[in-house]
């Protein structure tokens, strides 16, 4: 391998990214072309395919990152635009089925603060110690490709073994001999969901969509997205308005291109914000995830569905609780909401504000003996609930651990902040929190605040150095990158602090504790982490 | 451990683990994704999920630790894949502000 190649490679990725096709002159019938113009420098025709690459199914960013080490490491050369037809060709005939992506798709989303957990601890121990478990979930191979991947690792990080703890185990004979049958009998090449997936017919997405979402550290939004023919296969032009739970208006426009014929992966400029979209499309529905391009930790949660016969949905209702005994107005949004309202019993109509197909909006009075958490119906539609609560009995902080990372400070890394949610709960009947018949209210506003986590944390100033929470968002901006002077050692700006969430609640503060990491920032930071 | 006597305040921590009978719980601890957690140092938080173990500041000794790749996902690996990402920054003491990102364009 020669380190100038490499060198000269690296220049080239510099904008690497999973960005749209943008021209319809690289279709996806050249991407064959390409494929054997561009790989079989180094891969070999096989009766599968080319090798290695036959052998593998992934998601679309899994082969960019595939794609993008080709270029780095080896010295592939390729323009953005044929990357970006190879990846949808890639996707497209060796994706994964919508079932091969449950319980991983947080890494696609960019939920970062996902805490990992793993039934087995050799996984744990052997694939996500050093990255996601999900970068490992989201693939297919058989064994002997999962058996080449364990080859890889010791090629290009030649010190993985060792530091794997290789003197203390026979990491190689425990890579080769137990991981690999195990993910191979786990995470196999062929599947009947991938068969089934791949005779699916195709699902339509043109027309109108309702939307809603919840942003952490700004609150909820709904509105109408409209989706209509790019210029391009599988590519979709959209435009959004709407408006946050607030009254502010709300409004972007881009396109999505579709991969694997329901890994929607959207662009836009929203209010002048770069945006992003990582849905799922099934069944009339797109859900996950929109966040900031360039500032991943700032995300909405977000479910649409297609105003479409059949397709009659409640998403959600707008705020999704209400006081007992007190007045209020409820946005209930979703699709062809034709049909008589179904409110919660206690729950009484004072006047139709506002009525469309995907939104109707009211104002209601909610009973004392309305307690509780009850379905909204709109005619067919249903899929939402509402709570109607007597007192905030406790206050969960979501996420309850998060890292947030120190930037800035004139370095090019940019600081990731930290953002939290408020979850209030009513203790039920028994008036006890923590007992069964607690129930969910939903995000409620907080006075935020961050405290020491422990004696060690006291000693080193963390609440001085790491960073600054917001009062009235939840928001906590890390500290500047480098070395502090002004700390024992010199150390960066890194901290361990108790996140605190208080709502008032009769004069009474209730109180909610999550744990905030101030880490160092991270340079190697690829689609799937 | 009855050989030894722990001289500065990792060693004294770690005795104070062994003494609980946490070394188990340490080395099992769940990761935020993509967090290298369970090496020690880890990354983003020590053995004892604190901040005060890690190597700091990072920049003292990165490249001791970094380069035989000890926090791959998180630090580009000079050694094979990415062996110019330092090359703006020989002193970390003095040109920290060099190093960045090696997959910038990830998010579009």
């Amino acid at each position: 391998m020669k380190i100038t190649k490499i060198a000269a490679a690296m220049s080239g990725v510099a904008a690497v990214g999973l960005a749209l096709a943008s021209s319809p002159a690289v279709a996806a019938a050249s991407a064959e072309a390409l494929l054997r113009a561009k790989c079989l420098a180094c891969h070999t025709e096989t009766d599968a395919g080319f090798s290695r690459i036959a052998d593998q199914r992934k998601s679309p960013e899994g082969w960019l990152m595939s794609i993008a080490r080709m270029q780095i490491v080896h010295g592939l050369k390729i323009t953005d635009e044929e990357r970006r037809a190879v990846v949808k060709h890639l996707a497209d005939t060796q994706g994964l089925a919508p079932s091969e992506t449950e319980g991983a798709r947080y890494a696609l989303e960019r939920r970062l603060n996902t805490m990992e957990a793993f039934e087995s601890e050799q996984f744990t121990q052997m694939c996500a110690r050093c990255h996601s478990g999900a970068r490992v979930l989201l693939q297919r191979r058989p064994a002997s490709e999962w058996e080449h991947l364990v080859h890889f690792h010791l090629g290009q990080y030649p010190t993985a073994e060792f530091q794997a703890f290789g003197r203390d185990r026979d990491w190689l004979g425990i890579a080769l001999k137990e991981v690999v049958p195990d993910l191979a009998g786990k995470l196999p090449l062929e599947s009947e969901a991938w068969k089934a997936w791949q005779a699916r017919a195709p699902q339509a997405v043109d027309g109108e969509w309702s939307l809603s979402g919840h942003m952490t550290g700004r609150g909820g939004f709904s509105g109408v997205m409209k989706v209509s023919a790019g210029k391009g296969q599988d590519l979709h032009a959209l435009s959004f308005e709407g408006r946050w739970d607030d009254g502010k208006p709300m409004a972007g426009k881009g396109q999505a291109l579709i991969y694997t014929g329901y890994e929607w992966r959207a662009d836009l400029v929203v209010d002048g914000t770069p945006m992003r979209q990582v849905f799922a499309l099934e069944d009339g529905v797109l859900r996950g995830r929109m966040f900031l391009r360039d500032h991943d930790e700032v995300g909405a949660d977000v479910v649409a569905s297609l105003q479409r016969d059949g397709n009659a949905r409640v998403l959600a209702v707008h705020p999704a609780y209400l006081k007992a005994g007190e007045e209020g107005e409820l946005r209930i949004v979703g699709s062809k909401l034709d049909g008589e309202v179904g409110l919660p019993p206690g729950v009484s109509l004072l006047e139709t504000v506002k009525r469309s197909a995907g939104e109707v909006v009211l104002r209601v009075r909610a009973e004392a003996a309305a307690r509780g958490v009850h379905p909204v119906t709109v005619g067919k539609a249903g899929g939402a609930s509402l709570a109607v609560y007597e007192r905030i009995g406790k206050i969960e902080v979501l996420p309850a651990y998060a890292v947030a990372r120190i930037g800035g400070n004139g370095t090019p890394t940019a600081k990731v902040e930290a953002r939290f949610d408020a979850e209030a709960w009513d203790a039920g009947p028994d008036g006890q929190p923590g007992t069964s018949d607690d129930f969910r209210i939903g995000v409620v506003p907080a006075r935020w605040s961050v405290e020491p986590f422990d004696e060690v944390a006291v000693r080193d100033e963390d609440v001085k150095f790491a960073g600054l929470m917001d009062e009235a968002t939840g928001v906590f901006v890390p500290g500047g990158a480098g070395p502090n002077p002004m700390r024992r050692m010199s150390a960066n700006n890194v901290g361990n602090l108790k996140v605190v969430a208080e709502v008032e609640q009769g004069g009474t503060p209730v109180r909610g504790e999550g744990q905030l990491i101030v880490a160092p920032q991270r340079w190697n930071n690829p689609p799937i982490p | 451990m009855k050989h030894l006597k722990a001289i500065n305040n990792k060693a004294k921590l770690l005795e104070q683990a062994v003494g609980e009978d946490r070394v188990e719980e340490v080395v099992a601890m769940s990761a935020i994704a993509g967090c290298t957690a369970t090496v020690d140092p880890g990354w983003e938080v020590d053995a004892f999920g604190g901040v005060a173990s890690l190597c700091q500041p990072m920049e003292s000794d990165l490249y001791g630790c970094a380069d035989p790749c000890w926090w791959p996902a998180q630090v580009p690996d000079t050694m094979i894949t990415y062996p110019d990402w330092n090359k703006d920054a020989a002193n970390t003491r003095e040109d920290w502000r060099n190093l960045g990102s090696v997959f910038p364009g990830d998010k579009l």
